[in-house]
């Protein structure tokens, strides 16, 4: 095989020359197979890519609904306006590989499309925000810009996400107002620990993705369950009005945990 | 806001997870009794294959008729895994047979190396000269592995059960692995022949897999042992010709069918 015949890189275009030199037996349905091959290399790539995109673009989704300060508002405009433009970007990465995801290949690229999940977490984020309540598979599938079907497992993952979001925002906000938002008779430390109870009653999948997800799960809980302990025992030492630095999560401004 | 405080969650979408969750634990069990089967009848296969390596030629015909049966035997299971796969999304559970798969293609295309499932004259291959005795060395292609299986290949626009074009060259790459064995016991059990044989057609597939732009994953590096098969394989056929044991080829490399 000296040689080799050329062919262009990233197109399926290749040049089907008049065949050169000597052709092993197998020729013919080798080269069969490259190109099958490079269709579904092609195409994962594509895939991967947008994948990408679209997971960097929820996850700023999210830093922008931390900024949010009261739950169950419409969200001030600037945030409104910031996510809007992200979702016509994911809307955009997502039409473009929406052929590549029908039928057959829809759990072929699986694991290529984890951006799903947190697509997810960023809509159910938003969502909690702005009715407390939890958003089903039906409203998140509507709420997903494209026309790509959501899998009970993109939906339950992206749900294991929002336990960080929720101990994040219960973080910040205990720490600006002095308690666990809230409204309708609840608050954010009786929501996260519902949310944690339907999913300790699911039957458990034996995969370490899993149990990593439930040991998160419960960190944060507890987490948001030392806020409730701390505003009892100490709250009142707190200077009121005092605000922290949101930048990042790693400041720890509440009460010592 | 309004009158009935909404709760936080709606009770359905738990059960519904729930159902799916056990529902996706049903469908595994069921396909790893299935595929346990499978593995077994593929076992017995490869078993019987594996005596190739102690039989002379002439007795090809009677050994390759017992594989011929266990092949079959792993048709009947394929066909019921197709019927359980079929109802599900195919690449959600296909990890779990692909193996199998992959095991199961690789005996019967040794089969029909060694002149197992003879090709049904008319069609296929115009190379074969039909001569009666069984003919070596014979490629099957994924095609006709489907149709021994009764099962399609390489489904792109439907949604079933399928071979794929991965296990089939997976399986390829088993069968290079074999070939180079059996090209030395052929030679202890006095044939010089069927090397020749064997290096042509891995030299064959390894030109073949050549052609492939392969990235790095399993076939890449599976792949990657096809030329140290051509180099054990040549080897043989060195000792052979140095010691004049056999004839020597009149032109490059085409010589497998020879006198």
């Amino acid at each position: 095989m000296t040689g080799g015949t050329k062919r262009d890189y990233d197109g399926n275009a290749r040049a089907k020359s008049a065949q050169d030199l000597p052709r092993g037996r197998f020729h013919a349905m080798f080269e069969d197979f490259r190109d099958e091959l490079d269709e579904h290399y092609d195409r994962r790539e594509r895939i991967i890519k947008a994948s990408r995109d679209v997971t960097a673009q929820s996850k700023k989704i999210i830093f922008t609904l931390q900024r949010v300060k009261q739950p169950n508002k419409d969200f001030p405009k600037g945030i409104q306006q910031d996510i809007d433009t992200r979702l016509g970007e994911i809307s955009k990465l997502l039409s473009g590989i929406t052929a590549d995801l029908q039928s057959i290949n829809r759990y072929r690229y699986g694991f290529s499309m984890r951006c799903l999940e947190e697509l997810v977490e960023a809509l159910s984020f938003s969502h909690y925000l702005r009715h407390q309540t939890l958003i089903t598979l039906e409203e998140t599938q509507a709420a997903v810009p494209a026309d790509i079907v959501l899998t009970s497992h993109d939906y339950m993952y992206g749900l294991f996400d929002l336990f960080g979001e929720m101990m994040r925002f219960a973080t910040v906000t205990t720490a600006q107002t002095g308690e666990l938002v809230g409204d309708y008779e609840r608050n954010i430390l009786g929501d996260i620990q519902e949310l944690g109870c339907a999913f300790e009653m699911l039957p458990q999948v034996p995969t370490k993705d899993f149990r990593s997800k439930m040991e998160v799960m419960r960190q944060s809980i507890n987490k948001v369950e030392k806020l409730g302990y701390g505003l009892v025992v100490r709250g009142s030492e707190r200077p009121k009005g005092w605000v922290p630095d949101m930048k990042d999560d790693d400041h720890r401004p509440v009460s010592p945990v | 806001m309004s009158a009935p405080p909404p709760s936080l969650l709606d009770p359905s979408i738990f059960s519904s997870l729930e159902a799916k969750l056990e529902q996706e634990t049903q469908v595994r069990d069921t396909l790893s009794q299935i595929v346990q089967r499978l593995d077994r009848a593929a076992a017995t296969a490869q078993g019987l294959l594996s005596r190739v390596h102690s039989t002379p030629r002439a007795r090809y015909p009677a050994l390759v008729a017992q594989v011929e049966a266990a092949v079959k035997e792993e048709a009947v299971i394929i066909n019921e895994l197709e019927k359980v796969a079929s109802q599900h999304p195919y690449y959600k559970y296909n990890n779990k047979w692909s193996r199998s798969i992959q095991h199961a293609i690789g005996t019967t295309i040794y089969c029909a190396w060694l002149g197992g499932f003879p090709s049904t004259s008319s069609s296929s291959e115009p190379e074969s000269a039909s001569k009666p005795a069984p003919e070596i060395g014979r490629l099957l292609t994924l095609e006709e592995v489907g149709a021994i299986f009764s099962v399609p290949t390489n489904l792109k626009d439907r949604d079933a059960f399928h071979l794929t074009i991965e296990e089939y060259l997976l399986s390829l790459i088993d069968l290079t692995q074999d070939l180079s064995r059996l090209a030395t016991n052929a030679v202890t059990l006095g044939d010089f022949q069927l090397p020749l044989t064997i290096s042509a057609f891995v030299k064959d597939l390894f030109a073949g897999f050549q052609l492939l732009n392969l990235k790095n994953d399993i076939i890449r590096k599976r792949a990657d042992s096809v030329k140290y098969e051509v180099k054990r394989v040549e080897d043989v056929v060195y000792d052979l010709s140095l010691r004049g044991l056999i004839q020597r080829p009149t032109a490059g490399d085409t010589e497998m069918e020879s006198a």
